[in-house]
């Protein structure tokens, strides 16, 4: 049994409305493949199987795409949902 | 030799650059010629999210320097149309401080392929009225190729890969449509919004 850890999920744009917060702790395993934790998010709220094809994480604030990379998380993780950036200019 | 020469007319003049972080260089900087004897001059990356109204001024004052000829600037504004809506206003929102660590990384990337001297990076965040600026990018360099080149890959990586997102108010019906994240308030994808 993996042992699981507290990490801080961050919404943003279509993500953060789909949710209807910005961030919220869940408890995961500290071992994940990247999809999967996708998946452990998204049954937090339907809507958001809208966006998983738009997506990326970054943890901790590097860029990791839903396949099945695993990763290594210690609480207190930032998980940040990415969509492509469209800042100004 | 300066190829500094903009108009600034439209732009706040009494608009103060609030101390607060994230600015990651100490902003203090010599009027331009004081120090032109000295024989070094640090350079600087100026990076800044503010939801304050941005100066083209004040931020190519920032990369002002005796031993450059040449300043070249990029401003982003809120155009008034997007696929035939009357835009009213933009808003944009960061993932704090992974922006700013990605600004940081371009700025890294800017001095391993141009000898610039002073790059500033300003984006505003939250709402952004018709014709107002929300990212002004200031190159220095001693001659004009170098930051003219490096203003145009800033802006282009800084879209690419920064995380900052943009929701369009437009004026139909008052309602606010999304284009962030997933667009699918009109159908638009993202690939779209890159081409300004």
């Amino acid at each position: 049994m993996v042992p699981r850890c507290q990490v801080e999920v961050l919404y943003f744009a279509k993500s953060a409305e789909i949710r209807g917060i910005r961030s919220e702790t869940i408890s995961v395993p500290q071992e994940i493949k990247a999809l999967q934790l996708w998946n452990e998010i998204e049954t937090r709220h339907s809507g958001l199987t809208d966006v998983r094809n738009q997506v990326i994480f970054a943890v901790p604030q590097e860029y990791v795409e839903l396949t099945d990379q695993l990763l290594l998380l210690q609480s207190g993780d930032e998980i940040a949902i990415i969509h492509p950036p469209t800042s100004g200019g | 030799m300066s190829s500094l020469e903009i108009s600034s007319s439209s732009f706040n003049q009494e608009t103060k650059l609030p101390l607060s972080p994230p600015l990651v260089e100490d902003s203090a900087f010599e009027p331009p010629g004081k120090d032109i004897n000295e024989v070094e001059e640090e350079s600087k990356d100026i990076i800044k999210f503010t939801s304050e109204q941005l100066s083209v001024d004040e931020v190519s004052q920032l990369v002002i320097s005796p031993f450059c000829g040449a300043i070249s600037l990029f401003v982003g504004t809120t155009r008034n149309n997007f696929e035939g809506k009357k835009v009213i206003s933009l808003e944009y929102e960061a993932y704090l401080p992974m922006a700013e660590n990605e600004v940081r990384k371009i700025c890294s990337d800017i001095r391993q392929k141009w000898p610039v001297k002073h790059v500033a990076v300003f984006h505003r965040l939250g709402l952004v009225p018709v014709s107002e600026a929300s990212i002004i990018i200031a190159v220095s360099s001693a001659h004009r190729t170098a930051s003219l080149e490096a203003v145009s890959y800033a802006i282009d990586t800084l879209k690419a890969k920064v995380p900052i997102w943009k929701k369009l108010y437009f004026n139909v019906r008052s309602i606010p449509d999304t284009l962030t994240g997933g667009g699918s308030a009109i159908s638009c994808p993202y690939d779209v919004l890159h081409q300004n």
